[in-house]
């Protein structure tokens, strides 16, 4: 997972992206990003992962919310929704209930998705939507300039906590572990070649999954979630863990001091799709067994 | 007696039980019945506010020869099912007005417990041995209710064997037993109703089971607004339950899927309007339903519909307000929020018919406008016209348009797609998720044509131009009617205004004027916004006074037409949680055209 140093020179990295093919799913917009934020690898992790999937950028549609993260549609050469602050999830069900051959794709920031989005996060586990829901989690609120968010720290001060943040910090790798959501991860954008492959296997899998990235913000938080300090903190998950046990998933969800990289939890079951479809199919199967029903009757 | 029973065209039946007397059920026989047999029908069921088991329920039918409008203020036959509920409608029974009460108690009732005890000299009572009829003709107290509506259609001479049917027809795939059970208890009561002496009644006048190829369908303003749905080919529908909303979804639950149609329950309104957003946004025809509080809740999303210009449908059944206030009680009152609840310049579309089959006509014709001009369109209903039955002759075929979006035309020109581009009316092609070559993001920050933010004056003030000039061309918007005008032609004294479930009683109070002499038009407005003006000023100019009755306390759409046309309107407001009195109507209409009068003298 450590990525390897060597130095890296313009034209030979330029060439090998140019080859890759993952710049047909980059837009020509420009990042509005402050250089050195987190945000930049995700977008890079993003492209190389659709790239590896060869879905289509027609076929995708990226929907987002409000905030620094939720800009990512204007960054990417897909189909894209930039919403309402916290309505990322219910317009990207809607996206997907109405056409299930989308490749659906929500990106967000935690004030976003566990402030004001919080009531949608398990609804959309629980149905199962067949959706990657990619969280760009800095600490702090960023497009409104420095508050705290619901990952805030203790004692963490910012425009809105002067006197220091009293709140404590929620866990939400437990929340969507325990909201019953199929895949549940966690990445950093320090290690991009990981986080592409992060973003690859959530993509890949069929429901709902969660993936959870540690991102600074360099421009408002100087002193907690730094790319010196998250460097020393993240651990790979166990060698041993079971991705199928929800309880051993709790337990490293629990380890906030040392958050783990890799997939805490992936468990298959019927998507919302699946259940709509069944739905369509006893609705049908009804009807044609009163005709039938007629019918016999129409005989006696 | 020797009076000869003349033929009567207009008969108001009100059955009151608690839950659980069958009183709605008997009600629903009857006025499907009577619709079966060629008589025009309007019937409100009113069902107790609270879950408890024994609440209060009355269904309410007026039948009569000819089209009318509104319910009666009076009822002509009372039919007790529980006295205790039924003693306080005493009152709502015409002179000479029947009251229908079971005569045979089981237990002992309290001093002033029976409703004999109640009604007025003027009032005819009937007691009948509901229970023991009952019981005789199926073994069961049960059918008590269906003895009840056997007798007042044996007294009315109605007719026995469509009741019949529609028994059979109401109770098709339970047991067989159930369903010559309440034949028989039917016949029971006919038999009885039949024999009675009657003091005053006449014989409903009879007709003809079939005018015209169309059926005659007894629905209310939910079930017609899900058939304009179906019929304008929904696609998915995304809702969460609020009183007077949720049968509309509770009947798409079991309908749309049976067209491949796809239908979630959300977490919330917000959710709700959100997924419909979303569906419209891929090119489905999508939809949600609420109420006044619900609506509170989307008007962000509103906002967001109407900037990135997707297509959706909401449908609202107004109830008491503000908050939480009156959920089963009517009112209009949720205009204001429906028009201008948004942040920002936010204009949309706003329909509001007035009666079931205009339910049906807006519902479909709301899909057809959301997609043509690529805007949220609201459908605004209220608990009365939401629960009120009417007998509705459907077209045969089908009238709504299914695909009315402006599309792309085939892509791979190589620049890239502006999803906002300026065109002559307003629209811009739109390009839904799956189209090759047309990738882009659309947003609810402002932005250029391409859908990039961007917020310069000229970028604002040119995208907030398209949003609102493309929907002028909804006042035209063909096969739908955006406003009418009844009554007299030409200059009148009295012109009534009005709009949703109350014009029913608004044209009753006219009919009623113009037949005392005074020169009196009305004129209903479908479309609130955009605001018809080039067919309500021409109206405003040839009525000396102007009246607007609405069931809300300030006026929401006296304001917006007087905003609308910079002229002054009278107002009468009223909210009492049920429908408008045509007699106050009347009163002031009577008033006002007597100032007209004067005015013409003076
Ligand atoms: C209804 C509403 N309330 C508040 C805002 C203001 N607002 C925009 S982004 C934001 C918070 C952003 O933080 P987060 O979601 O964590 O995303 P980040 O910018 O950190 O990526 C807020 C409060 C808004 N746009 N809409
Ligand atoms: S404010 Fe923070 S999160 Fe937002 S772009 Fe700048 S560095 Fe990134």
């Amino acid at each position: 997972m450590t990525d390897i140093k060597k130095p890296v020179y313009l034209e030979e990295k330029l060439e090998e992206v140019t080859q890759s093919g993952r710049l047909e799913y980059r837009s020509k917009s420009l990042p509005t990003w402050c250089p050195g934020c987190g945000y930049f690898s995700i977008v890079e992790g993003m492209t190389a992962a659709l790239n590896r999937l060869q879905v289509q950028p027609k076929d995708t549609v990226v929907v987002t919310g409000i905030g620094c993260a939720s800009r990512f549609p204007f960054f990417v050469n897909t189909y894209g929704f930039h919403t309402l602050h916290g309505r990322a999830l219910p317009v990207a069900t809607g996206i997907k209930v109405a056409n299930e051959k989308l490749t659906v794709i929500a990106v967000g920031g935690d004030g976003d998705a566990f402030a004001i989005g919080g009531a949608h996060i398990p609804h959309a586990a629980r149905r199962n939507v067949d959706m990657t829901y990619v969280l760009f989690v800095i600490v702090i609120y960023g497009l409104t300039k420095g508050q705290t968010s619901p990952t805030s720290v203790l004692g963490f001060k910012t425009g809105t906590s002067p006197y220091e943040n009293q709140d404590a910090p929620l866990n939400p790798l437990m929340m969507l572990l325990s909201y019953g959501a199929g895949w549940v991860g966690q990445a950093y954008a320090g290690h991009p070649h990981h986080l592409a492959d992060m973003i690859h296997q959530a993509i890949a899998h069929r429901g709902f999954s969660y993936l959870h990235v540690l991102s600074p913000c360099v421009t408002f938080d100087k002193t907690t979630k730094t790319y010196k300090n998250l460097g020393v903190m993240v651990r790979d998950l166990p060698e041993d863990h079971d991705d199928s046990d929800q309880m051993a998933a709790m337990g490293e969800a629990a380890r906030t001091e040392a958050p783990a990289m890799g997939v805490f939890y992936q468990k298959d079951r019927p998507t919302l799709g699946d259940g709509l479809q069944e739905i369509v199919k006893r609705a049908r199967g009804t009807r044609t067994a009163g005709k039938r029903r007629a019918a016999r009757q129409a005989a006696e | 007696m020797s009076r000869k029973r003349k033929p009567v065209t207009d008969i108001q039946i009100a059955i009151c039980g608690s839950a659980g007397d069958g009183t709605i059920a008997a009600g629903d026989i009857l006025k499907r019945a009577m619709a079966r047999a060629g008589y025009k029908v309007i019937a409100f069921d009113l069902y107790p506010a609270e879950i408890r088991g024994f609440g209060k329920c009355i269904a309410r039918t007026r039948i009569t020869a000819n089209q009318v409008y509104s319910m009666k203020q009076k009822s002509d036959v009372l039919i007790s099912l529980d006295d205790s509920h039924a003693i306080p409608h005493v009152d709502e029974v015409c002179d000479y007005g029947a009251i229908i009460y079971e005569d045979n108690p089981m237990s002992k009732v309290e001093e002033g417990g029976h409703i004999s005890g109640h009604a007025a000299p003027a009032h005819i009572p009937y007691g009948i041995p509901f229970r023991e009829m009952s019981e005789r003709a199926t073994g069961s107290a049960r059918s008590r209710n269906m003895v009840a509506v056997g007798y007042i259609a044996g007294l009315y001479g109605m007719p026995q064997k469509i009741f019949h049917e529609i028994v059979t027809a109401k109770f098709k795939g339970k047991a067989a037993v159930v369903t010559t059970g309440n034949i028989a208890a039917f016949d029971a009561g006919y038999e009885a109703g039949a024999a009675t002496i009657r003091l005053d009644f006449g014989v409903l006048e009879s007709r003809s089971r079939r005018r015209g190829k169309a059926d005659l369908v007894m629905m209310n303003g939910n079930a017609a607004t899900v058939r304009g749905c179906l019929d304008a080919g929904i696609e998915t529908f995304f809702g969460y339950p609020i009183t007077p909303a949720t049968s509309i979804m509770e009947i798409l639950a079991a309908e749309m899927p049976k067209t491949g149609g796809r239908l979630v329950q959300t977490e919330d309104e917000i959710s709700a309007v959100a997924a419909a957003i979303g569906a419209g946004y891929t090119g489905a025809r999508s939809a949600t339903a609420t109420s006044g509080p619900g609506l509170a809740l989307m008007t962000e999303m509103l906002g967001l519909g109407t900037i990135a210009e997707v297509p959706s449908v909401i449908f609202v059944s107004q109830r008491g307000g503000p908050s939480t206030g009156m959920p089963t009680k009517t009112e209009q009152s949720d205009l204001n929020l429906a028009v201008f609840g948004v942040a920002g310049d936010g204009q949309r579309i706003v329909l509001a018919p007035t009666n079931v089959e205009g339910c049906y006509k807006c519902a479909g014709k709301a899909f057809e406008m959301a997609e043509q001009y690529q805007t949220p369109v609201i459908v605004l209903l209220d608990l009365y016209l939401s629960n009120r039955y009417e007998a509705v002759a459907f077209p045969e075929k089908n009238p709504f348009v299914r695909k009315c979006s402006k599309g792309v035309s085939r892509r791979g020109t190589g620049s890239p797609y502006s999803r906002y581009a300026i065109t002559d009316d307003w629209v811009s092609p739109r390009a839904v998720p799956g189209t090759e070559g047309c990738q882009h993001a659309i947003t609810g920050l402002e932005h250029d044509v391409f859908g990039r933010p961007n917020d310069q004056a000229h970028v604002h003030e040119m995208m907030s131009r398209k949003r609102h000039e493309k929907l002028e061309a909804a006042i035209n918007h063909p096969d739908i009617t955006i406003s009418k005008r009844f009554g007299d032609r030409g200059k009148v004294d009295v012109g009534l205004l009005g709009w949703g479930s109350t014009f029913g009683e608004i044209l009753e109070a006219m009919f009623v004027a113009q037949k005392e002499g005074i020169k009196c038009a009305a004129m209903k407005v479908v479309m609130l916004s955009p605001f018809p003006k080039p067919a309500v000023v021409p109206y405003l100019d040839d009525c000396a006074e102007v009246l607007v009755p609405e069931l809300n306390y300030e006026g929401q759409f006296a304001d917006l037409v007087t905003s609308a046309t910079g002229r002054p309107v009278n107002r009468l407001n009223r909210v009492p949680g049920t429908p408008m009195r045509v007699d106050e109507i009347l009163a002031e209409i009577r008033r006002l055209a007597d100032g007209a009068k004067q005015m013409a003298a003076e």
